[in-house]
């Protein structure tokens, strides 16, 4: 068929009419939010409570309007805590999908494995993890923070022992695990550079059924306090049920984990929990009159009858959250959602005030969070998903 | 402290001898080692709390129950991986097979009961420090099975079957032993010897799904030790391992106590390959 001047100059209009709506397109397109969370599995009950915060965050800046008139699409990939599974997911994301921004994972061994591949990728990607190494503006430009790193963690607990408890002879341990051993490595030299005396250092086998004789160590070794950093609920358990056993009321500072359910439910009794601090979150402890800050308050009354807070974290809600209100924010700000946008609008943030807490990042620094907002906090204080503040912030 | 380190290692031992016992009693009727012994032992901690914790038995009603819940899981081990494989396949596939079925419990355990570590109830409320009952109940099962095991074996003509089946099978079933129905029996008697591992330990080592492939582990270790088919002799070596197991946790380290462990086991095989306890077998030629 012989094609004619008119042809061709509709073909040519199509073609140009085509060329202009794309931009409006991709104006009004939704923002494709990666979400690789650890839903089901060992250890999903993080990724529950990350899952709770950004699904609400993402309906609520949707029914809003969304982010510049941009809705959200939340894209959830359960990887079950896998790194095999995380890294599928992240390769379906970044080359299928071609999601804007992944949040997650939500346990370090699967970001470790997935952040080169997102970095390769140049998808920005935000996450709770707290190795250290994961974060590195050089190998991963596009990699950040959202929770505190380890090292954090360790200023922030050697902090609270030596210079609120004022106890300088410490025992610190670990599980075998390479979590354990690498936050014992990394931890002991922090304590002696501030002062501290490590008067016993120790990895205990998880499975370790009973901790007495390591117990009496610590006590022979003129400990002051016990540092425990394991995510195993059975090894801290026996640990506080051999410390009860003794009569030794010394203090335990540590692991996040000694204020779980796992913790509580393995106790020989109550009382054994007493006394026992656990790395928490100012924003999201109770004070001495059991009140939360403003911020945080006004959020919870927000979220009450929309999602249960019993069976969760309210830091990891509130982190959740945050990350969806991050995203909504650098496209609000940048007008786009590619991903050299997003990256220059974290960049730019300076105490972004979000709910877990005020977020500064730059160009050189992909750490966010706030060290002075790392407390400690009472284990068997936990409440509507918060614990009270440890004695001595006052 | 010696006094925490013995307590715990006899009581961890015990458990280990126990499952040591398992591994002998299927190998007995059936010359099979199955990898479910371990997972017979989880068991037997998983069903103690299920049993008393979550239905609220009386202990004594929930000991009974999770010894018959384990003897029929070892049951269902033997029409499901054992006899197919003796009776059709390559003998040696039972390894497959029941590591198959070690895996397929442990993966059921972990999606109807928990991953994580669950509480076990009091079984007495007898003891404190070192001369509590979660040190000592292992040990007492210890003793309880190898003593009703030897006195069914030597005093019984049940136990006289057994051991003409274990000795020679062909033989037996010659002289009209029922031999699958024995091999069915030794199956369902190891299922409950484990299941009465996990319930002696539980206090002391949890209702815990990891415990299953540990104990699968460590229980093979004093039947390499004490001589397979000899239950004295995985008693045996099953407290050895436990106290030397406990000592290199405190003088050496939790992470070396497993390489600790595997060289002295090594050692003692190189040393004496038939097993400490075991007899060299004569080999006709």
């Amino acid at each position: 068929m012989p094609i004619t001047r008119r042809d061709m100059l509709l073909g040519g209009g199509l073609a140009g009419a085509a060329a202009l709506a794309r931009p409006a397109l991709a104006q009004s397109a939704p923002i494709r939010l990666g979400w690789l969370a650890a839903l089901t599995g060992p250890g999903s009950s993080a990724g529950i409570g990350f899952d709770r915060g950004v699904n609400f965050a993402v309906n609520e800046i949707n029914a809003a309007g969304g982010a510049k008139g941009r809705k959200i699409e939340l894209v959830t990939r359960d990887t079950q805590g896998d790194p095999t599974k995380c890294v599928n997911a992240s390769v379906e994301m970044a080359q299928r999908l071609k999601v804007d921004a992944v949040w997650g994972p939500c346990n370090s061994g699967e970001a470790l494995a997935c952040t080169p591949i997102l970095a390769r990728a140049h998808v920005p990607q935000i996450h709770p993890c707290f190795v250290d190494t994961l974060i590195d503006t050089t190998k991963y430009p596009n990699a950040y923070r959202i929770a505190c790193s380890n090292q954090q963690l360790g200023e922030a607990s050697s902090k609270y022992v030596l210079e609120i408890m004022k106890v300088r002879e410490i025992a610190i341990i670990g599980d075998t695990t390479g979590y354990g051993t690498s936050t014992v490595q990394a931890y002991a030299p922090t304590i002696k550079q501030m002062g501290g005396n490590i008067v016993y250092q120790a990895l205990i086998e998880a499975s370790q059924a009973d901790l007495s004789a390591d117990v009496i160590r610590m006590r022979d070794a003129g400990a002051k306090v016990i540092m425990p950093w394991s995510v195993n609920g059975g090894l801290l358990a026996r640990l506080l049920n051999a410390r009860a056993e003794l009569g030794w009321d010394v203090p335990v500072v540590g692991h996040p984990a000694l204020g779980s359910g796992e913790v509580k439910a393995l106790l020989a009794k109550p009382a054994n929990w007493e006394k026992v601090y656990l790395m928490g979150f100012r924003s999201c402890s109770f004070d001495e009159g059991g009140k939360l800050p403003q911020r945080t308050q006004n959020f919870v009354q927000r979220i009450s009858g929309k999602i249960n807070l019993a069976d969760t974290s309210l830091w990891w809600v509130a982190c959740g959250y945050d990350v969806a209100n991050l995203i909504a924010k650098a496209v609000a700000e940048s007008g786009g959602a590619s991903a050299d946008d997003i990256i220059k609008a974290w960049n730019g943030l300076t105490k972004y005030p979000g709910i877990y807490g005020d977020y500064t990042y730059t160009a050189q620094q992909h750490n966010g969070y706030p060290t002075d907002e790392i407390v400690l906090s009472a284990a068997n204080s936990f409440r509507d998903g918060a614990f009270a503040l440890a004695p001595g912030y006052g | 402290m010696l006094a925490a380190i013995l307590a715990t290692g006899l009581a961890t031992g015990a458990v280990y001898a126990l499952i040591g016992i398992t591994y002998n009693v299927m190998f007995s009727a059936s010359r099979v080692m199955s990898f479910t012994s371990g997972q017979l032992g989880m068991l037997g901690g998983v069903f103690g709390t299920v049993f008393a914790l979550w239905l609220h038995l009386p202990v004594l009603a929930a000991f009974v129950l999770t010894l018959l819940a384990c003897a029929g899981v070892g049951v269902v081990t033997e029409i499901v991986a054992v006899r197919p494989v003796l009776a059709n396949l390559d003998k040696h596939l039972y390894v497959l097979s029941t590591l198959a079925a070690a895996l397929l419990i442990q993966q059921l355990v972990a999606i109807k009961f928990s991953t994580e570590p669950q509480p076990f109830p009091r079984l007495l409320g007898l003891g404190a420090g070192v001369l509590d009952e979660k040190f000592w109940l292992p040990i007492v099962a210890g003793a309880a099975a190898i003593g009703i095991l030897e006195h069914v074996q030597r005093r019984t003509l049940f136990g006289h079957a057994f051991l003409a089946i274990a000795e020679d099978s062909y033989a037996a079933r010659a002289l009209g032993l029922p031999e699958k129905r024995l091999r069915m029996a030794s199956f369902a008697i190891a299922g409950a010897v484990g299941g009465l591992a996990g319930f002696a330990g539980g206090e002391l080592m949890l209702s815990y799904v990891a415990n299953g492939a540990l104990w699968s582990f460590y229980g093979f270790v004093p039947v390499a030790l004490g001589g397979l088919g000899n239950n004295r002799g995985a008693i045996i070596g099953g407290l050895a391992l436990g106290v030397f197991q406990q000592a290199a946790n405190f003088w050496l380290g939790g992470i070396f106590v497993s390489i600790a462990t595997f060289v002295v086991f090594i050692a003692v095989l190189l040393a004496a390959p038939q097993g400490l306890f075991g007899t060299q077998a004569a080999r006709r030629v």
